[in-house]
């Protein structure tokens, strides 16, 4: 048994991503009997919840197909690129000056 | 009668699957994890802020062990002896660097692939690079693996994960928890190899992976 494979096929099942789902939407709904002072397996659960959730999300809105999950090596591959768009997105997005007008431009003062 | 017995091995593994998913989910639902060993239970759990200075004294008294053995080398100085033998571990790493880089490189392609909804033919082939690759890296992983297994580094981690096995196992006596060794010699020193063994795994799940 891989134990890191089987915490992703856990995190994975449709089970676990209810409840994680539930868990940050329902104050109450407890994933872990510790609520802190994680362990290590917890924490690398925590991280896997999270990816597929995300992963969840952009198939439920239609960016991607569910063929993302036939395989770890497209799951981790459609993650990291991800994060390196939303990177680029966020650079773009930092522009010192703001167009609250189409074409126009406000400049602000530069600080000192 | 074929359909029949292919149900059956079907529904074994899945059994099998959900079992193993069971156990991984029992070691994931609390901090501590609780397991039998010849009829009796015991318990692994993180350690306390007096146990991890506790860990650290003995780390730091084993360190200064180590360091005046002349028969254990720093990695460093292992490095030096292997080249002068015609093992260059550097060229390994580098190998290493170079791989790790084409593997983002080509993950990231996939990535983009797969938010474009190609087709499963070139997700296939970007998949099996990636696997090559990976396979790659294992091998250089073990082989360095391998050579450094002597380390004063290496050396010392083991000790830390048994030093984190001796502090944090516990047996159950009449319902209540108490640590299972009072003195690391009674911990190296114990002869059931097999629960050492067994709890040392349940701690490395807790404290390291």
């Amino acid at each position: 048994m891989n134990i890191y494979s089987k915490i992703r096929e856990l995190a994975k099942s449709i089970r676990a991503q209810n409840l994680f789902v539930a868990a940050k939407e329902i104050n109450g709904i407890r994933l872990f009997r510790n609520t802190f002072d994680f362990s290590k397996i917890q924490e690398i659960y925590l991280t896997h919840l999270y990816n597929y959730d995300s992963i969840n999300r952009d198939i439920i809105l239609e960016k991607i197909s569910k063929h993302v999950f036939d395989n770890e090596i497209y799951e981790d591959s459609y993650l990291i690129w991800k994060r390196k768009n939303i990177k680029k997105i966020d650079k773009k997005d930092k522009k010192s000056d703001v167009n609250l007008v189409t074409g126009k431009t406000i400049k602000f003062p530069k600080k000192d | 009668m074929e359909d029949k017995r292919n149900d059956a091995e079907r529904i074994v593994i899945e059994m099998e699957k959900e079992n193993e998913l069971s156990r991984i989910e029992e070691l994931i639902r609390d901090n501590k994890i609780i397991f039998e060993y010849k009829d009796k239970k015991y318990r692994c759990r993180l350690l306390n802020l007096k146990e991890k200075e506790e860990l650290d004294t003995l780390r730091r008294k084993k360190f200064g062990q180590l360091m005046k053995d002349k028969d254990v080398l720093l990695e460093k100085d292992l490095i030096i002896q292997y080249k002068e033998r015609g093992i260059d571990i550097g060229e390994l790493d580098e190998e290493n660097k170079k791989l790790t880089a084409e593997e983002i490189d080509l993950q990231v392609r996939l990535g983009a692939a797969i938010s474009k909804n190609e087709m499963e033919t070139v997700l296939k082939t970007y998949k099996e690079q990636i696997e090559e690759i990976q396979a790659k890296k294992k091998i250089i992983y073990t082989q360095r693996n391998l050579l450094l297994e002597f380390s004063l580094e290496n050396s010392l981690l083991n000790f830390v994960a048994q030093i984190i096995t001796y502090l944090s196992l516990e047996e159950n006596k009449d319902g209540k928890w108490q640590r299972m060794f009072d003195s690391l010699e009674a911990f190296q020193t114990y002869e059931d190899e097999g629960l050492i063994n067994k709890a040392g795994s349940y701690s490395m799940v807790l404290q390291y992976l």
